[in-house]
Protein backbone atom coordinates (compact mmCIF):
# COMPACT_ATOMS: atom_id res chain seq x y z
CA UNK A 1 0.00 0.00 0.00
CA UNK A 2 1.17 2.95 -0.67
CA UNK A 3 2.17 6.22 1.41
CA UNK A 4 0.07 9.49 0.41
CA UNK A 5 1.52 12.74 0.71
CA UNK A 6 0.03 15.08 2.83
CA UNK A 7 -1.73 16.80 -0.04
CA UNK A 8 -2.77 13.72 -1.32
CA UNK A 9 -4.49 12.55 1.72
CA UNK A 10 -6.02 15.96 2.01
CA UNK A 11 -7.35 15.98 -1.47
CA UNK A 12 -9.31 12.36 -0.91
CA UNK A 13 -10.58 13.13 2.12
CA UNK A 14 -12.06 16.25 0.63
CA UNK A 15 -13.33 14.50 -2.29
CA UNK A 16 -14.61 11.62 0.12
CA UNK A 17 -16.48 13.99 2.04
CA UNK A 18 -18.36 16.05 -0.58
CA UNK A 19 -19.34 12.54 -2.16
CA UNK A 20 -21.03 12.26 1.21
CA UNK A 21 -22.92 15.40 1.57
CA UNK A 22 -24.16 15.23 -1.65
CA UNK A 23 -25.55 11.45 -1.23
CA UNK A 24 -27.10 12.89 2.17
CA UNK A 25 -28.95 16.01 0.31
CA UNK A 26 -29.68 13.06 -1.86
CA UNK A 27 -31.08 10.88 0.63
CA UNK A 28 -32.62 13.93 2.35
CA UNK A 29 -34.28 14.35 -0.81
CA UNK A 30 -35.80 10.44 -1.25
CA UNK A 31 -37.22 11.24 2.70
CA UNK A 32 -39.31 14.99 1.49
CA UNK A 33 -40.42 13.10 -1.50
CA UNK A 34 -41.62 9.67 0.39
CA UNK A 35 -44.01 12.11 2.61
CA UNK A 36 -46.01 12.80 -0.62
CA UNK A 37 -46.62 8.90 -1.07
CA UNK A 38 -50.04 7.30 0.03
CA UNK A 39 -48.85 5.27 2.75
CA UNK A 40 -51.18 5.32 5.18
CA UNK A 41 -51.62 5.73 8.95
CA UNK A 42 -49.63 2.88 9.76
CA UNK A 43 -47.20 2.86 6.83
CA UNK A 44 -45.96 6.05 7.23
CA UNK A 45 -43.53 5.50 9.82
CA UNK A 46 -41.64 3.95 7.22
CA UNK A 47 -40.51 7.47 6.12
CA UNK A 48 -37.82 7.22 8.78
CA UNK A 49 -35.94 4.36 6.87
CA UNK A 50 -34.02 7.21 4.54
CA UNK A 51 -33.73 9.26 8.37
CA UNK A 52 -32.05 5.76 9.81
CA UNK A 53 -29.92 5.40 6.51
CA UNK A 54 -28.84 9.36 6.95
CA UNK A 55 -27.92 8.85 10.74
CA UNK A 56 -25.81 6.03 10.01
CA UNK A 57 -23.91 8.25 7.08
CA UNK A 58 -23.19 11.07 9.31
CA UNK A 59 -22.16 8.35 12.02
CA UNK A 60 -19.47 6.61 10.11
CA UNK A 61 -18.72 9.23 7.38
CA UNK A 62 -18.34 12.56 9.37
CA UNK A 63 -18.13 11.03 13.46
CA UNK A 64 -15.91 8.10 11.99
CA UNK A 65 -16.91 5.80 14.69
CA UNK A 66 -14.77 2.94 13.19
CA UNK A 67 -11.68 4.85 12.97
CA UNK A 68 -11.33 5.17 17.11
CA UNK A 69 -10.53 3.72 19.71
CA UNK A 70 -12.26 0.08 20.34
CA UNK A 71 -14.05 1.78 23.71
CA UNK A 72 -15.86 4.12 21.07
CA UNK A 73 -17.48 1.85 18.92
CA UNK A 74 -18.49 -0.05 22.37
CA UNK A 75 -19.83 3.41 23.51
CA UNK A 76 -21.93 4.05 20.41
CA UNK A 77 -23.08 0.06 20.37
CA UNK A 78 -24.01 0.53 23.84
CA UNK A 79 -26.32 3.44 23.27
CA UNK A 80 -28.15 1.55 20.58
CA UNK A 81 -28.62 -0.83 22.62
CA UNK A 82 -29.94 0.66 25.44
CA UNK A 83 -32.07 2.79 22.83
CA UNK A 84 -33.76 -0.40 21.11
CA UNK A 85 -34.51 -1.12 24.87
CA UNK A 86 -35.94 1.54 25.39
CA UNK A 87 -37.99 2.02 22.78
CA UNK A 88 -38.85 -2.03 22.29
CA UNK A 89 -40.14 -2.07 26.12
CA UNK A 90 -41.34 1.25 25.99
CA UNK A 91 -43.37 0.86 22.79
CA UNK A 92 -45.07 -2.90 24.12
CA UNK A 93 -47.92 -1.61 25.80
CA UNK A 94 -49.61 0.45 23.15
CA UNK A 95 -49.04 -1.45 20.20
CA UNK A 96 -50.08 -4.85 21.74
CA UNK A 97 -52.83 -3.46 24.20
CA UNK A 98 -56.59 -4.25 23.68
CA UNK A 99 -59.24 -1.42 24.37
CA UNK A 100 -61.98 -2.64 25.22
CA UNK A 101 -65.76 -0.61 25.50
CA UNK A 102 -67.22 -0.23 28.47
CA UNK A 103 -71.14 -1.68 28.04
CA UNK A 104 -73.89 1.00 28.45
CA UNK A 105 -76.38 0.25 31.60
CA UNK A 106 -78.87 -0.81 28.67
CA UNK A 107 -76.46 -3.41 27.26
CA UNK A 108 -75.43 -4.76 30.37
CA UNK B 1 -5.02 9.74 16.98
CA UNK B 2 -4.13 13.30 16.64
CA UNK B 3 -0.95 13.39 18.99
CA UNK B 4 1.85 11.08 18.93
CA UNK B 5 4.87 10.23 21.39
CA UNK B 6 7.11 13.15 22.35
CA UNK B 7 4.11 15.53 22.84
CA UNK B 8 3.29 17.04 25.94
CA UNK B 9 0.57 14.99 28.33
CA UNK B 10 -1.09 15.56 31.61
CA UNK B 11 0.33 13.34 34.51
CA UNK B 12 -2.39 10.32 34.36
CA UNK B 13 -1.59 9.11 30.68
CA UNK B 14 0.94 7.20 28.95
CA UNK B 15 1.30 9.47 26.56
CA UNK B 16 -0.21 12.05 24.23
CA UNK B 17 -2.22 9.59 22.17
CA UNK B 18 -3.40 8.11 25.11
CA UNK B 19 -4.87 11.64 26.47
CA UNK B 20 -6.69 12.41 22.84
CA UNK B 21 -8.01 9.00 23.19
CA UNK B 22 -9.82 9.38 26.21
CA UNK B 23 -11.01 12.89 25.26
CA UNK B 24 -12.57 11.24 21.99
CA UNK B 25 -14.17 8.08 24.53
CA UNK B 26 -15.13 10.79 26.89
CA UNK B 27 -17.25 12.88 24.58
CA UNK B 28 -18.79 9.22 22.74
CA UNK B 29 -19.71 8.57 26.37
CA UNK B 30 -21.07 11.82 26.58
CA UNK B 31 -23.13 11.46 23.42
CA UNK B 32 -24.29 7.61 24.96
CA UNK B 33 -26.61 9.63 27.34
CA UNK B 34 -27.64 12.19 25.44
CA UNK B 35 -28.98 9.21 22.95
CA UNK B 36 -31.08 7.67 25.78
CA UNK B 37 -32.17 11.57 26.73
CA UNK B 38 -33.88 11.98 23.13
CA UNK B 39 -35.11 8.21 23.55
CA UNK B 40 -37.67 9.64 26.12
CA UNK B 41 -38.81 12.03 23.79
CA UNK B 42 -38.99 9.64 20.77
CA UNK B 43 -40.78 7.20 23.32
CA UNK B 44 -43.24 9.87 23.94
CA UNK B 45 -43.62 10.74 20.13
CA UNK B 46 -44.66 6.53 19.63
CA UNK B 47 -47.11 6.93 22.48
CA UNK B 48 -48.51 9.88 21.67
CA UNK B 49 -49.28 9.12 18.31
CA UNK B 50 -50.29 5.57 19.40
CA UNK B 51 -53.31 7.00 21.12
CA UNK B 52 -54.26 9.95 19.44
CA UNK B 53 -53.57 9.49 15.70
CA UNK B 54 -55.75 12.18 14.26
CA UNK B 55 -55.20 15.21 15.97
CA UNK B 56 -51.05 13.92 16.02
CA UNK B 57 -51.31 14.10 12.53
CA UNK B 58 -53.45 16.88 12.17
CA UNK B 59 -50.68 18.67 14.40
CA UNK B 60 -48.16 18.01 12.07
CA UNK B 61 -49.65 19.13 8.97
CA UNK B 62 -49.42 22.66 11.02
CA UNK B 63 -45.87 22.39 10.91
CA UNK B 64 -44.12 24.91 8.39
CA UNK B 65 -42.67 21.99 5.93
CA UNK B 66 -40.06 24.86 4.12
CA UNK B 67 -38.41 25.81 7.07
CA UNK B 68 -37.87 22.12 8.40
CA UNK B 69 -36.31 20.80 5.05
CA UNK B 70 -34.57 24.20 4.70
CA UNK B 71 -32.42 23.99 8.03
CA UNK B 72 -31.92 19.90 7.41
CA UNK B 73 -29.85 21.10 4.40
CA UNK B 74 -28.39 23.78 6.51
CA UNK B 75 -27.83 21.37 9.57
CA UNK B 76 -26.15 18.58 7.30
CA UNK B 77 -23.76 21.56 5.19
CA UNK B 78 -22.65 22.72 8.53
CA UNK B 79 -21.64 18.96 9.38
CA UNK B 80 -19.66 18.45 6.33
CA UNK B 81 -17.86 21.96 6.62
CA UNK B 82 -17.03 21.28 10.12
CA UNK B 83 -15.63 17.91 8.66
CA UNK B 84 -13.81 19.68 6.10
CA UNK B 85 -12.16 21.89 8.40
CA UNK B 86 -11.19 18.66 10.43
CA UNK B 87 -9.25 17.31 7.21
CA UNK B 88 -7.73 20.44 6.90
CA UNK B 89 -6.21 21.13 10.44
CA UNK B 90 -5.36 17.20 9.87
CA UNK B 91 -2.64 18.69 7.57
CA UNK B 92 -1.52 22.12 9.22
CA UNK B 93 -3.69 24.51 7.84
CA UNK B 94 -6.15 25.94 10.92
CA UNK B 95 -6.79 29.16 8.47
CA UNK B 96 -8.73 27.10 6.41
CA UNK B 97 -10.31 25.57 9.56
CA UNK B 98 -11.10 28.89 10.84
CA UNK B 99 -13.08 29.65 7.48
CA UNK B 100 -14.85 26.71 7.95
CA UNK B 101 -15.95 27.02 11.66
CA UNK B 102 -16.93 30.55 10.44
CA UNK B 103 -19.35 28.90 7.99
CA UNK B 104 -20.60 26.40 10.34
CA UNK B 105 -21.32 29.17 12.65
CA UNK B 106 -23.06 30.84 10.19
CA UNK B 107 -25.27 28.28 8.84
CA UNK B 108 -26.23 27.38 12.58
CA UNK B 109 -27.29 30.85 12.93
CA UNK B 110 -29.26 31.35 9.62
CA UNK B 111 -31.10 27.56 11.20
CA UNK B 112 -32.02 29.24 14.73
CA UNK B 113 -33.07 32.43 13.24
CA UNK B 114 -35.40 30.12 10.92
CA UNK B 115 -36.69 27.88 13.52
CA UNK B 116 -36.71 30.48 16.36
CA UNK B 117 -37.42 34.00 14.85
CA UNK B 118 -39.86 32.69 12.17
CA UNK B 119 -41.60 29.20 12.63
CA UNK B 120 -41.70 29.78 16.35
CA UNK B 121 -42.90 33.38 15.81
CA UNK B 122 -45.16 32.03 13.11
CA UNK B 123 -46.85 29.53 15.46
CA UNK B 124 -47.48 31.58 18.26
CA UNK B 125 -49.36 33.85 15.87
CA UNK B 126 -51.34 31.42 14.44
CA UNK B 127 -52.41 29.79 18.30
CA UNK B 128 -50.04 26.58 18.26
CA UNK B 129 -48.91 26.91 21.76
CA UNK B 130 -50.59 23.82 23.51
CA UNK B 131 -51.75 26.25 26.54
CA UNK B 132 -52.75 28.84 24.06
CA UNK B 133 -56.42 29.04 25.44
CA UNK B 134 -57.61 29.81 21.54
CA UNK B 135 -55.98 26.65 20.38
CA UNK B 136 -55.97 26.14 16.68
CA UNK B 137 -57.26 23.04 16.49
CA UNK B 138 -60.38 22.12 17.82
CA UNK B 139 -63.28 19.75 18.08
CA UNK B 140 -61.99 15.92 18.02
CA UNK B 141 -58.42 17.02 16.78
CA UNK B 142 -57.86 19.40 19.43
CA UNK B 143 -56.34 16.83 22.64
CA UNK B 144 -53.77 15.02 20.17
CA UNK B 145 -53.29 18.27 18.50
CA UNK B 146 -52.18 19.60 21.67
CA UNK B 147 -50.24 17.02 22.36
CA UNK B 148 -48.15 17.16 19.22
CA UNK B 149 -47.25 20.51 19.97
CA UNK B 150 -45.55 19.68 23.46
CA UNK B 151 -43.79 17.39 21.71
CA UNK B 152 -42.72 19.27 18.84
CA UNK B 153 -41.79 22.85 21.47
CA UNK B 154 -39.75 20.55 23.67
CA UNK B 155 -38.11 18.64 20.94
CA UNK B 156 -37.41 21.58 18.80
CA UNK B 157 -36.29 23.62 22.43
CA UNK B 158 -34.18 20.81 23.81
CA UNK B 159 -32.21 20.60 20.34
CA UNK B 160 -32.31 24.69 19.99
CA UNK B 161 -30.41 24.80 23.65
CA UNK B 162 -27.88 21.94 21.85
CA UNK B 163 -27.05 24.34 19.11
CA UNK B 164 -26.61 27.21 21.28
CA UNK B 165 -24.38 24.98 23.55
CA UNK B 166 -22.41 24.07 20.20
CA UNK B 167 -22.05 27.55 18.65
CA UNK B 168 -20.58 28.30 21.83
CA UNK B 169 -17.73 25.81 21.39
CA UNK B 170 -17.37 26.83 17.76
CA UNK B 171 -16.94 29.81 18.89
CA UNK B 172 -14.18 28.70 21.48
CA UNK B 173 -12.43 26.70 18.78
CA UNK B 174 -12.06 29.42 16.35
CA UNK B 175 -10.56 31.46 18.75
CA UNK B 176 -7.91 28.49 20.03
CA UNK B 177 -7.45 28.00 16.34
CA UNK B 178 -6.66 31.83 15.82
CA UNK B 179 -4.25 31.70 18.74
CA UNK B 180 -2.26 28.91 17.27
CA UNK B 181 -3.10 26.41 19.84
CA UNK B 182 -3.65 23.97 17.14
CA UNK B 183 -1.30 21.81 14.98
CA UNK B 184 -1.32 18.40 12.73
CA UNK B 185 0.28 16.68 15.89
CA UNK B 186 -2.43 18.38 18.20
CA UNK B 187 -6.29 18.91 17.14
CA UNK B 188 -7.99 17.15 19.82
CA UNK B 189 -10.22 19.43 20.93
CA UNK B 190 -11.20 20.37 16.99
CA UNK B 191 -12.15 17.00 16.94
CA UNK B 192 -14.07 16.44 20.10
CA UNK B 193 -16.38 19.24 19.39
CA UNK B 194 -16.88 18.18 15.88
CA UNK B 195 -18.50 14.89 17.00
CA UNK B 196 -20.58 16.97 19.52
CA UNK B 197 -22.00 18.89 16.59
CA UNK B 198 -22.51 15.91 14.46
CA UNK B 199 -24.28 14.87 16.99
CA UNK B 200 -26.72 17.79 17.16
CA UNK B 201 -26.92 17.28 13.08
CA UNK B 202 -28.02 13.54 14.54
CA UNK B 203 -30.91 14.55 16.66
CA UNK B 204 -32.34 17.11 13.81
CA UNK B 205 -32.54 13.93 11.27
CA UNK B 206 -34.56 12.39 14.00
CA UNK B 207 -36.84 14.97 14.35
CA UNK B 208 -37.49 16.36 10.69
CA UNK B 209 -39.68 13.53 9.41
CA UNK B 210 -40.90 12.98 13.49
CA UNK B 211 -42.53 16.44 13.49
CA UNK B 212 -42.68 17.65 9.42
CA UNK B 213 -42.95 14.57 7.43
CA UNK B 214 -44.64 11.70 9.23
CA UNK B 215 -47.77 13.04 10.09
CA UNK B 216 -48.44 14.88 6.78
CA UNK B 217 -50.14 12.70 3.40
Amino acid sequence: MSVQSPKQSLRTEVARLVRLWVLLLLVGAVEFGASFLPLGHLGRPLIMIPAIAMIGLVAFGFMNVTKGPVIVRTFAVAALFWLLILLALGSVDPLTRVNYTVPTPDQR
Amino acid sequence: MTAGSGLPHEFQYADASHQANTAIAGMWLFLATEVLLFGGLILCWIYSRHWNPVGFDAGARQTALWIGTLNTALLITSSFLYALGVAFMRVGNARALIHCLVLTLMLALAFLVLKFGLEYRDDFARHLFPTATRFALTGAEAAGGRLFFIFYFLGTGLHGIHMLVGMGLLVWIIRRARRGEFSPQYYTPVEVVGLYWSFVDLVWLTLYPLIYLVGRG
